[in-house]
């Protein structure tokens, strides 16, 4: 029955076209430098590209036609799958859209651990981010080291929600969990140490003279193309451009914290790679001053708003009413307002938006997932021809796309 | 008789819905109440006919026609400073009224406002490119065309993005059930191995709750694994958990001082 | 300058071990499983974390490459789309013989939470697997373990002859 006869091999890799001399070289959909299942189709003269077709879709899971067929809280676990590499930025970003529409306001503890999941996760993300970059780049030590403060963080995590990679750590309304004992110890120790690590990949790659050939004026960005391909996060600050949604449109606590925005004019690989090691200080430093926020909240961990969200465990086991308006929420779903709504947060890779159009059922009428790599993929089109073939994968690198977000 | 259900839509509905029940609305406040909202759509209407416009979650939506897309953007992005096109997509009200809903979500950063522009075309007519004025359109727009299959005008690359090529239907369309249609299931086995291996491999299975205990062939507890086929409705024996097997690895077993021979002549 | 005193002929002789062939083969092949770095989504990014620093594959023989043609482990580790579909037989096609499929997850297992239409459920309708982890996402000692008795079953086969072709679901 296995017909291995029946793909035939083609040398479908390379393509000769002998008139203009034009070498049209396909690059992945498996390959370990493309940071998931990106195509590339490049056109190349000689080593130099003059065209390419960045072909996506190879991950698309369809989560926009299951949100639309899942009560709102069904979905949470869904988002995870999307930036897996920093699952409860796009946790938050559903709840607080799913929030925005309904009105609700947070409790103080939510906010103030919903604060703490999500830098933590930007430093994982930004970790895995560099580990990978390096990588790519040849530089295995710096995998290695970034890899390890990684797990660490995805201890304090696993500590916090059980899980490693997909957290579902934030419900709609609040945070599902009080932080365990030690969880603001572990922090703190490790964010004593993590100036240090910082210092340790910089000392290694700063200076490095391969790291700032392969970085240091490619892929450079100019203010008017991030723009216009609507680019955000790091990619948008490497260009020039002073855009973080923390600042600009704060959400949660981050009118209340204080910290920089990082910001490069020269828009190429390597003011990218300073602003993420700019990013991780950054993030430390606003952890710091969550944790000091965090000892003056409440024992509230999810809003009051019995149309919606279930009664504290407590209540559900001994109240007759509650138990009731539980067993309700659970298997048909909360209603929100008729109503749309659109979102963004700032997620590691960018600006994370999801838009709601609720008609007041308890399933989503549409659900459309804003996802900065979409994006920092779609500007591949226009950024790499010019460039070589080594290129590729320095650029490819520092856009951080993750393919659970591009292709949804 | 069977419960009848409409091809129209065929979305998950929750199956119970008091017949008393009124939802409620998401407030939408009137556009005076914001300056800079408020000027923006002045600015439109001088020169667009605005079909409703209001102000719902902090953001302003204004609803246009469908063929003054290009220029009200357009006039957006050089009159009134909005910046980016941070998202576009489409809505399908097919079963409700026979229209797409087209929005374009912007964002002007000087101003730190975003405002959704809307319209609304019919199921065949196509829209106009929004690519020149906005790259990030170029791939939305294709991702829309994929979703939905609303063609656009002028767009530079007017291909399918995320499905492949060759796909049929359009899978965001309420039309298309969430597990796909027959092209859907059986697509992976019709490329690699053809139609006719459709009976030996066998339909999907889509039902997530069924697990046969007792099926070897496809599933082992972990801790408990047995070799495939061993019947198990007996209780199947606990794995050790180790690193070698039982009594280490092969060569080191083999090597004993007293089971081993010892070849001490050479010429034996 | 050293001198070399054993005297096999005379002081205990020469060690030697007697073993099967298939024994020793399989020593080998069971011992340096290579794999192809084939993360397709969340379950790549553990299958990432179990090759670095913690948890380090290495140690097991188990040593990534980039190539089908080098590999004979594919590690399944991520949903496999409709899409993508034909890559994976083609690389499988690639792999050189012997070779060995463990599904990562429960995407690739069964389709897991991507009951859609775009996710082909389970990559046993595509190629042959010969092991299956639970897990979304399994964590890295759940991958260990799974190369562990993957190797166990190789000590079990025959080393000579070729594989008995595997059965599709």
């Amino acid at each position: 029955m296995q017909q291995s006869n029946r793909l035939r091999p083609f040398f479908e890799n390379i393509t000769f076209d002998r008139d203009d001399n034009e070498l049209i070289l396909n690059f992945g959909p498996q390959h370990p430098s493309a940071h998931g299942q990106l195509r590339l189709m490049l056109h190349l003269q000689q080593e130099q590209i003059t065209k390419a077709h960045p072909d996506i879709g190879y991950l698309h899971r369809g989560m926009e036609k299951m949100a639309e067929n899942m009560i709102y809280n069904e979905f949470m676990p869904t988002t995870d799958r999307m930036d897996y590499i920093a699952s409860s930025s796009n946790n938050y970003g559903f709840a607080l859209a799913v929030e925005r529409l309904i009105g609700l306001e947070v409790p103080r503890r939510a906010k103030v651990i919903r604060m703490m999941l999500l830098e933590t996760n930007r430093l994982m993300s930004h970790l895995f981010w560099l580990a990978t970059t390096a990588l790519d780049i040849g530089a295995m030590t710096v995998f290695l080291f970034a890899f390890r403060e990684r797990e660490y963080l995805m201890d304090l995590i696993e500590d916090y929600c059980g899980a490693r990679l997909t957290h579902a750590a934030v419900r709609i309304g609040g945070v599902p969990l009080d932080l365990p004992d030690n969880f603001i110890a572990d922090l703190r120790k490790f964010l004593d140490k993590l100036p240090e690590n910082i210092k340790d990949y910089e000392d290694l790659l700063d200076t490095n003279r391969i790291w700032k050939m392969r970085m240091e004026n490619v892929g450079v960005i100019s203010k008017e193309m991030a723009l216009s391909w609507g680019c955000s996060g790091v990619m948008l600050r490497a260009s020039g451009v002073e855009w973080d949604i923390r600042k600009e449109e704060p959400y949660e606590l981050y009118d209340e914290v204080e910290f920089n925005v990082p910001v490069s004019d020269k828009g190429d690989n390597y003011a990218r790679y300073k602003l993420y090691m700019a990013e991780m200080r950054e993030s430390a430093k606003i952890l710091y001053q969550v944790i000091d926020m965090y000892e003056g909240t409440g024992p509230e961990l999810m809003a009051h708003a019995p149309q919606y969200i279930s009664a504290p465990k407590i209540d559900i086991m001994t109240q007759n009413y509650s138990l009731m308006q539980h067993f309700v929420l659970v298997t048909q779903g909360m209603r929100p307002p008729v109503g749309e709504v659109y979102v963004a947060t700032e997620s590691p890779k960018g600006e994370l938006g999801y838009f709601i159009n609720s008609q007041g059922g308890a399933y989503p009428y549409r659900l459309k997932l804003r996802a900065p790599s979409f994006w920092h993929t779609g500007i591949l089109t226009d950024l790499l021809p010019g460039h070589y073939i080594p290129d590729v994968v320095s650029i490819i690198g520092t856009t951080n796309i993750v393919f659970g977000e591009v292709d949804r | 008789m069977r419960a009848y259900t409409p091809k129209d839509d065929v979305q998950k509905k929750p199956y119970y819905t008091d017949r008393y029940w009124v939802a409620p609305q998401v407030a939408k406040s009137d556009v005076s109440e914001d300056e800079v909202f408020a000027a923006d759509l002045e600015a439109i209407k001088a020169s667009f006919e605005v079909l409703d416009a209001y102000i719902q979650v902090g953001q302003m939506v204004v609803v246009i026609n469908a063929t003054d897309n290009f220029g009200v953007i357009k006039m957006l992005k050089n009159e009134r400073e909005y910046n980016q096109l941070s998202e576009l997509s489409a809505i399908d009200w097919l079963a409700q009224e026979g229209k797409f809903e087209v929005f374009y979500q912007m964002l002007s950063m000087s101003k730190r406002k975003r405002l959704r522009i809307k319209c609304k075309i019919g199921e065949k007519e196509s829209i106009e490119s929004v690519e020149k004025l906005f790259r990030s359109a170029d791939w939305s727009e294709r991702e829309m065309y994929d979703m939905f299959g609303i063609v656009i005008n002028n767009h530079p690359y007017m291909k399918r993005i995320l499905m492949p090529d060759d796909w049929e239907g359009y899978p965001l369309r309420k039309t298309y059930p969430l597990q796909g249609d027959e092209f859907a299931q059986w697509y992976e086995v019709d490329k690699i191995f053809g139609k006719e291996a459709r009976e030996i491999i066998g339909p999907e299975n889509r039902d997530p709750a069924r697990v046969d205990r007792y099926d070897t062939e496809r599933f082992s507890r972990l801790g408990h694994e047995v070799p495939r086929g061993t019947d198990i409705t007996q209780g199947e024996p606990d794995t050790l958990i180790q690193y070698q097997e039982e009594g280490g690895a092969f060569m080191i077993e083999k090597f004993d001082a007293q089971k081993t021979v010892t070849i001490s002549d050479r010429d034996r | 300058m050293a001198q070399h005193q054993v005297n096999y002929l005379k002081d205990g002789g020469l060690p030697v071990a007697l073993t099967t062939i298939d024994k020793v083969v399989n020593w080998g092949r069971s011992n340096s499983l290579w794999a192809l770095t084939y993360g397709l989504a969340c379950c790549g990014i553990e299958m990432m974390a179990s090759g670095a620093s913690r948890y380090d594959f290495d140690r097991f023989g188990t040593i990534f490459r980039a190539s089908p043609r080098q590999a004979e482990l594919m590690i399944v580790a991520g949903t496999l789309t409709k899409k993508h579909a034909e890559f994976i037989r083609r690389l499988y096609d690639q792999m050189t013989e012997p070779k060995w499929v463990i599904s990562m997850g429960s995407c690739a297992n069964t389709g897991g939470m991507f009951n859609t239409y775009a996710t082909v459920q389970g990559v046993d309708r595509v190629i042959p697997v010969d092991l299956y982890l639970p897990g979304c996402a399994p964590r890295p000692e759940t991958l260990q373990y799974a190369v562990m008795l993957l190797q166990q079953k190789i000590r079990r086969e025959s080393a000579n002859k070729s594989q008995k072709p595997k059965r599709l679901m």
